[in-house]
């Protein structure tokens, strides 16, 4: 997928659907981010227009949640969890184990956009540390071989794909 | 309003209902230290410096947030406050670089002053400074973010009171900081650079760039801005004997609160310039007759100006000598200068620039209104149920008037703007009509506003208190009306019917305010239009109505003033008609054509470069070569004072005494801020020393003899000079809200004249200055950061038009219109509709003048003053 391409008539549609709800942004880039996997900094203009918003606003709060992000993201986005119980596990060799798989560093995405890597400050799943999260699914009790297998899931699925 | 008494430390004080707990103490004299609170800003408990302890609770509350309530008893410095105050202060300093000795805001800064008065010094904190890049590309603003408390002030400035938006927080946390759109730098943003963000700023991470490093002002002096007709309070901070820094007056008075534009704020440098005049000067020829100036005394350059004038005078008539007076000269010098003219020269010979900016229409609306639209208060704007703007361009003319609008808008007022251009306005508008004006047409808003007035009638919302109470012709102007049908007439126009009925659903039963862009007054239908407003103000009761009726946002800062001194052709002090029309004088386009025919042999130009601010500047300079005698009285040297006889080095606005009258008929007066530089003088001084050359009888020795005589002659003005500012005075016998022997006067709709499409010239060129321009190129040219921001003064071509062109997305092309042509880089302006063109004026030595002609707005087919027919042709 090249994320430069952005299909303006799905962006023009989300937009219709929420311009006369109120308190519309949130969800309307929640959608966005759904769509595109992130929100095209192009698509803010036309999102601030249609809610009689200025661009700086609507770009203040895509910036404050990290649930927005206005850089194109992996299909994989993994969320390795750095909470106190997953660290006291050993989660931080979990992640250094997946940074030396994956080439990446915190924040970084793949240059063939199949993985982002991304560390959170507790999953909530403190009872499976350590853990880390695959777009929706946990993977919990992890050691280094587990996260081996769960990578290599992730990039069949990229072959299977091709 | 209900009163609510409380207690503040152990006092029992009263406040009105609504105030917050810091209002309530600040009311009461009793002070809350404060970061991110500003007055004329929401409340935003950013900060929360300003905590104060409930007594019966204990808990700590954030004052500027808190609302006051009955009976609350409040403590504002107890230990415990206090130690959470430093806990606060010392997180904050711990996020601060340690760079104070560096920092441009020095002891102003409130973080600082804060930080002292808690007895904080180090703060025993590890330092977290959050550095960031140092921004200092574009020549006013520096932006050093690693200085910011995110008080939020900068932001709620930029959208409460200048409502541009140009930044915001961006991120969270520790890495929150406000930033643009897409973090670009300030100059690539949409930031107008109105300063409002850098003078609020509470500490040094927004400060004023100065081209060299000039220090703390040591003390501060409050002016008023001579640039646009909205007259903002300045404060100015001298260092040395010099303007160093202009910030917003904290006058509660003003028109700007805390807001200023780029002119006022960044481009009063030009009183520092090197151009600037300082000895007067004659012209001489050397020994191989080259024309050269020469410094002479102020006598002998006063012995030769009467004489030679006098002598003029004598050989070809009173009718022979012409004086220009100037706008942006103060109400003391038109006047002393229109007497100079009538009662010493015997001539009706005075005019200024202002005439050709629309001061002849405006003084038929003060006419035909009875004096009800002199004075109109900006402020009253943001309680108007309908603003109805029209061709305005009031962001780049009187940015503050913007401001204003805007608030308007953003506070409820229902916005109608009729522009083809995309303004910061079209945004905030509830209707933005966007007339067509592809074919050559006209905007005919004068036809929308009486299809309007139609359907006002046809559905009997009239205001008929008002009409039985105020007015009279109210028949012949409804039956004038039914040419204005709005099914109709809209087929060959610019505008649908389905868009008038937008556009009454939005005034119906309303009252509306009307901006009426100065350059409008201009246009050959600009009478069309103003009465067709006149009528519709008349219809619906707004006129004299608060927060309606008609506002002019003319461009120069005194051009009501110079109006009402005098100092135009038809008009005697005080507005008075002329008693007869072989009295007047000449105006603009005559007085060059009567100079070319040889009537005209000398001239006085008091503040103008008119070789440069008027239409076709090659033939005004060939024409001045024929005068026998040119005395130019100007700040800076200029090309008008290049070919002048006799050169009289005159004083900025901020070095001089003096009174200007604002847009809104607001007469402020300013005393001099720094002295004029070498031996240049007070204009006032040096017209009261050529009528005491020219020995009149009675002599103007102090700027209050001036104001004695202008009080005792025009009674609009009689609270001049009082005090600070004063508001033109209506005469009680010729207003129908104060007499019951006046009426206001319906007069019948005319239809617009319309205009043929001219196929050899089939753009219309919009031709006006770009917000960091205005004048005749002897201030904002002159200016250094001006300059420095170096815009190229790209033409603006629709997208549309580029294509039929065949032009790339940039490069070079001509323009020519039946007066002349010129070369201009240009850009694609994918917001402009075909058809339209902009030329921003004041860059290349204001080469777009070329395209405009003498006396244009005569011509019936003309589009306009500011509007010019053009062909673009690539290159």
């Amino acid at each position: 997928m090249d994320p430069k391409e952005i299909d303006w008539n799905k962006l023009t549609a989300i937009i219709e659907k929420h311009r006369t709800q109120k308190w519309s942004l949130i969800p309307l880039l929640q959608e966005v981010q759904e769509v595109y996997g992130y929100i095209p900094p192009e698509a803010i203009e036309p999102i601030a227009e249609s809610l009689k918003m200025l661009p700086a606003q609507v770009q203040g709060v895509a910036t404050f949640y990290s649930g927005f992000s206005l850089k194109p993201k992996g299909k994989c986005v993994l969320k390795v969890c750095r909470g106190t119980a997953c660290h006291v596990k050993g989660s931080r060799s979990i992640l250094r184990h997946v940074k030396k798989e994956l080439h990446l560093e915190e924040g970084e995405t793949s240059e063939d956009y199949q993985f982002t890597l991304e560390t959170v400050a507790c999953l909530g799943a403190c009872f499976l540390a350590p853990t880390m999260m695959v777009n929706r699914e946990y993977y919990g009790k992890l050691n280094p071989t587990k996260v081996t297998s769960v990578l290599g899931q992730y990039s069949k699925n990229k072959e299977d794909d091709g | 309003m209900e009163i609510i008494v409380l207690t503040i430390n152990g006092q029992k004080v009263t406040c009105p209902s609504g105030a917050s707990l810091l209002q309530a103490a600040e009311k009461n004299g009793i002070k809350i230290p404060t970061l991110c609170y500003h007055p004329d800003l929401k409340p935003h408990g950013a900060c929360r410096v300003c905590l104060v302890e409930d007594e019966k609770t204990g808990r700590l509350m954030a004052s500027c947030v808190t609302p006051a309530a009955q009976d609350m008893s409040i403590l504002t410095a107890t230990p415990k406050i206090l130690n959470h105050r430093r806990n606060i202060v010392r997180l904050m300093m711990a996020e601060h670089p340690e760079s104070c000795i560096v920092c441009s805001k020095g002891n102003r800064c409130e973080l600082r002053n804060i930080a002292a008065s808690l007895g904080v010094g180090e703060t025993g904190l590890y330092p977290m400074p959050n550095y960031t890049p140092y921004e200092q590309l574009n020549p006013f603003i520096i932006r050093d973010l690693s200085k910011c408390i995110l008080c939020g002030k900068c932001i709620r400035a930029d959208h409460e009171l200048v409502v541009t938006g140009a930044i915001d927080y961006n991120h969270r946390g520790f890495h929150s900081r406000p930033a643009t759109f897409y973090e670009k730098p300030l100059e690539d943003s949409i930031c107008t650079f109105c300063g409002t963000c850098v003078s609020i700023c509470p500490t040094g991470a927004l400060s004023v760039k100065n081209t060299r490093y000039v220090g703390t002002p040591e003390k501060e002096i409050n002016s008023i801005c001579g640039f646009c007709s909205v007259g903002c309070s300045l404060k100015m901070g001298i260092a040395g004997g010099k303007i160093v820094e202009v910030n917003p007056s904290k006058r509660k008075i003003s028109v700007n609160g805390a807001t200023l534009c780029i002119r006022g704020h960044f481009a009063n440098d030009f009183i520092n310039s090197a151009d600037r005049l300082t000895q007067p000067m004659i012209k001489k020829q050397d020994e191989n007759s080259n024309d050269k100036h020469i410094p002479v005394s102020w006598e002998d350059a006063f012995e030769i100006v009467t004489t030679r004038l006098s002598e003029i005078k004598r050989e070809h008539g009173p009718d022979s000598i012409a004086f220009i007076g100037s706008s942006k000269c103060s109400n003391e010098e038109n006047f002393l200068f229109q007497k100079i003219a009538r009662d010493i020269f015997e001539t009706g010979n005075i005019v200024g620039t202002g005439y050709a900016s629309g001061q002849k229409l405006l003084a038929y609306i003060d006419e035909r209104t009875h004096g009800s639209c002199r004075v109109n208060a900006l402020a009253d704007l943001e309680g108007a149920e309908v603003v109805f703007v029209i061709h305005s361009d009031l962001e780049s003319i009187v940015p503050v008037a913007d401001y204003h609008v805007k608030r308007a808008a953003k506070k409820g007022a229902r916005m109608i703007l009729v522009d083809p251009f995309k303004t910061d306005l079209a945004a905030l508008s509830a209707l933005w009509i966007r007339p067509d004006m592809s074919k050559g047409h006209r905007m005919n808003t004068s036809g929308l506003i009486n299809s309007l007035a139609r359907k006002i009638v046809d559905g009997n919302f009239q205001d008929t208190d008002f009409i039985n109470q105020y007015t009279f012709g109210l028949d012949p102007y409804v039956a004038s009306l039914a040419n204005f049908d709005a099914e109709k007439i809209t087929e060959k126009h610019t505008w649908s019917p389905e868009i008038v009925k937008q556009a009454f659903e939005l005034v119906k039963g309303r009252k509306v305010a009307f901006v009426v862009g100065a350059y409008t007054l201009n246009d050959p239908d600009g009478k069309q239009l103003i009465d067709a407003v006149i009528n519709f103000s008349f219809l619906t009761g707004g006129m004299g109505a608060k927060g309606a009726g008609i506002y002019i946002p003319v461009a120069e800062n005194n051009l009501v003033g110079a109006m009402d001194m005098g100092a135009v052709p038809d008009l005697l002090p005080g507005r008075v008609k002329m008693p007869s029309e072989k009295y007047m004088g000449l105006d603009m386009g005559a007085f060059i054509t009567c100079i070319e025919s040889g009537k005209i042999k000398a001239a006085y130009i008091m503040g103008e470069n008119l070789l440069r601010s008027l239409p076709q500047p090659d033939r005004v300079a060939a024409t001045f070569g024929k005068l026998d005698l040119l005395v130019v009285q100007d700040i800076v040297c200029n090309r008008t004072t290049q070919i002048a006889d006799v050169i009289l080095p005159g004083a900025a606005v901020y070095e001089k005494y003096g009174s200007f009258t604002n847009m809104e008929g607001r007469i402020q007066t300013f005393k001099p801020v720094v002295s004029p530089p070498g031996n240049a003088r007070e204009d006032w001084d040096i017209l009261s020393q050529v009528v005491k050359g020219m020995g009149y009888p009675e002599q103007y020795h102090t700027i209050e003899k001036i104001r004695q005589e202008i009080r005792l002659k025009i009674p609009m003005y009689q609270g001049l000079g009082n005090q600070q500012q004063d508001w033109i005075k209506n005469n009680e016998s010729d207003n129908p809200f104060l007499s019951t022997h006046v009426k206001f006067s319906f007069l019948p709709a005319v239809p617009a004249i319309s205009a043929a499409f001219d196929a050899s010239y089939p753009l219309i060129a919009k031709i006006s200055s770009p917000r960091f321009h205005l004048g005749s190129g002897t201030r904002t040219s002159r200016s250094e950061r001006i300059r420095a921001y170096d815009r190229k003064g790209e033409i603006e071509i629709s997208t549309a038009d580029c294509g039929a062109l065949g032009l790339n997305s940039s490069g070079r092309v001509r323009i020519k219109s039946e007066f002349g042509s010129i070369e201009r880089e240009f850009i694609q302006n994918r917001h402009l509709p075909a058809g339209l063109v902009f030329i921003p004026m004041g860059v290349n030595h204001n080469d777009a003048m070329n395209l405009v002609g003498l006396g244009q707005k005569a011509h019936p087919n003309s589009a306009g003053c500011m509007l010019s027919r053009v062909l673009i042709e690539k290159i």
